[in-house]
């Protein structure tokens, strides 16, 4: 009997503008006996991730870039909005501390962080919880669990209201869709 | 020229060029089952008491989403917690968005909802352990390379491996077949949505259906992933919108989902 083995590679890389692209291939190998599957998941890796690397190395057309925004939030990979933080003090600007490119979408990684700013959030503690919820740091959150851990820290912290006490001071990227 | 009766209560109403911009299943299935319908619902903004079938399905997801974020926190979520809670929301909802009731109608419509529900927590298919991908997640998928509007949606839940299941309340046991085919709009924009904020392709899609039989049942039904022809339908059918709403094309549809259309006084007066 036949075995199939189905091989994925995907890369996201981060650019600059607040952009990403990504690059997946798939294949898929047929085997005799159970015994190749380390040998030839090992070649498809090396096979995919090759061919991955090769053409996202092609950038492609990117978005002029944005002005600086009202809150003080910079374009680009970092940001700086001159709030002191919680956490280790070394006044890093996003949840994690490092400066590798976020997997959702810049609205949502605007989003929170203004959460963790408005909140003095500690940066460990919300790095902890979306590795609890999703088992991966804040800057791999995708576009999906990005949502969904906005939607959490949003029960967490409620939304602030603004000065006459109307409304909230956060806007959610998507409206309820019902 | 459309005449309507004074409504009840209206919502902000929405202009042409805001309902080109995005468009969720529902709207898009409105959209198709009556453009009419979907004029005053959507255009005019009116807004009709909700049924009492819309409360209990609102009542039901609202438990369930519950239950599904309990296991994706690793909280307990006993049966009994989930009644106390149920009694709860039952009334909060009410507070919120009046329903419309028949006469002695409410306590059979509560013990109906609850019966669901306690069926659906002693027999789900979901272990109790399992760590779901995403709950009621709000999502939307940019489809302007199509010329299409933005997709927007929430979907029920995610399940490990990326299993989408759409919870359904219904008045009638399902056939396999007819339920996927009147739940595709749906469906096949949930795998749209998880594929565009992912980047992985959806583990399957499934329904749970919770009948409102005398003695309450769950069908399961399970889809495989989108197919092409699928992605081509829902994209023909958005297309169809936007020429639609270009045109300002509202006439009406009449055809068995008259009886359960709360717009049929407005829609008898329509010329």
């Amino acid at each position: 009997m036949a075995l199939q083995l189905e091989a994925n590679y995907s890369k996201k890389v981060g650019l600059p503008g607040y952009s990403s692209h990504q690059f997946s291939l798939s294949l898929k190998s047929e085997l005799t006996d159970l015994n190749q599957v380390p040998a030839e998941a090992a070649r498809l890796y090396r096979l995919l991730q090759d061919g991955v690397d090769s053409s996202i190395k092609e950038i492609g057309w990117l978005p002029e870039a944005k002005p600086t925004n009202g809150n003080g939030h910079s374009n680009g990979n970092g940001h700086s909005n001159g709030h002191p933080r919680n956490g280790n003090g070394n006044g890093a600007q996003q949840p994690n501390g490092s400066s590798e490119a976020w997997n959702c979408t810049p609205k949502q990684q605007e989003l929170i962080i203004k959460i963790v700013d408005d909140n003095r959030l500690d940066k460990a503690e919300v790095e902890k919880l979306a590795q609890d919820r999703f088992g991966k740091g804040v800057k791999q959150l995708n576009k999906l669990d990005a949502s969904g851990f906005i939607e959490e820290l949003f029960e967490r912290y409620p939304r602030q209201r603004n000065g006459n006490g109307q409304g909230n001071g956060y806007q959610r990227q998507n409206a309820p869709a019902r | 020229m459309i005449a309507t009766v004074e409504p009840i209560a209206t919502a902000k109403p929405k202009s042409i060029a805001e309902l080109r911009q995005t468009v969720s299943a529902s709207r898009l299935n409105t959209w198709l089952s009556c453009r009419l319908k979907f004029y005053f619902h959507y255009v005019r903004g009116i807004r009709k008491p909700k049924t009492a079938a819309l409360h209990v399905g609102t009542s039901v997801h609202g438990i369930l989403k519950l239950w599904n974020k309990a296991r994706w926190r690793r909280q307990p979520f006993t049966v009994e917690m989930a009644r106390e809670q149920f009694d709860t929301l039952w009334q909060t909802d009410q507070a919120q968005e009046k329903v419309r009731w028949e006469q002695g109608e409410e306590a059979d419509e509560k013990q109906t909802a609850w019966s669901l529900l306690d069926l659906y927590l002693k027999r789900s298919p979901i272990p109790p352990n399992e760590m779901p991908e995403g709950v009621e997640v709000s999502v939307e998928a940019d489809l302007a390379q199509h010329g299409l509007p933005k997709l927007i949606g929430i979907i029920d839940l995610i399940r490990a491996g990326g299993r989408i299941v759409d919870f359904k309340t219904v008045g009638q046991t399902p056939k396999e077949e007819k339920a996927i085919h009147t739940n595709e709009v749906q469906l096949t924009g949930y795998a749209l949505l998880y594929r565009a904020n992912t980047g992985k392709v959806e583990g399957g899609r499934d329904l749970h259906q919770l009948v409102k039989t005398k003695t309450p049942k769950l069908i399961v039904t399970q889809q495989g992933p989108m197919t092409q022809p699928q992605q081509t339908r829902l994209f023909r059918q958005m297309e169809s919108y936007v020429a639609g709403l270009d045109r300002q094309d509202f006439v009406p549809s009449p055809g068995m989902q008259c009886s359960m259309c709360s717009f049929i006084n407005e829609c008898k007066r329509w010329s």
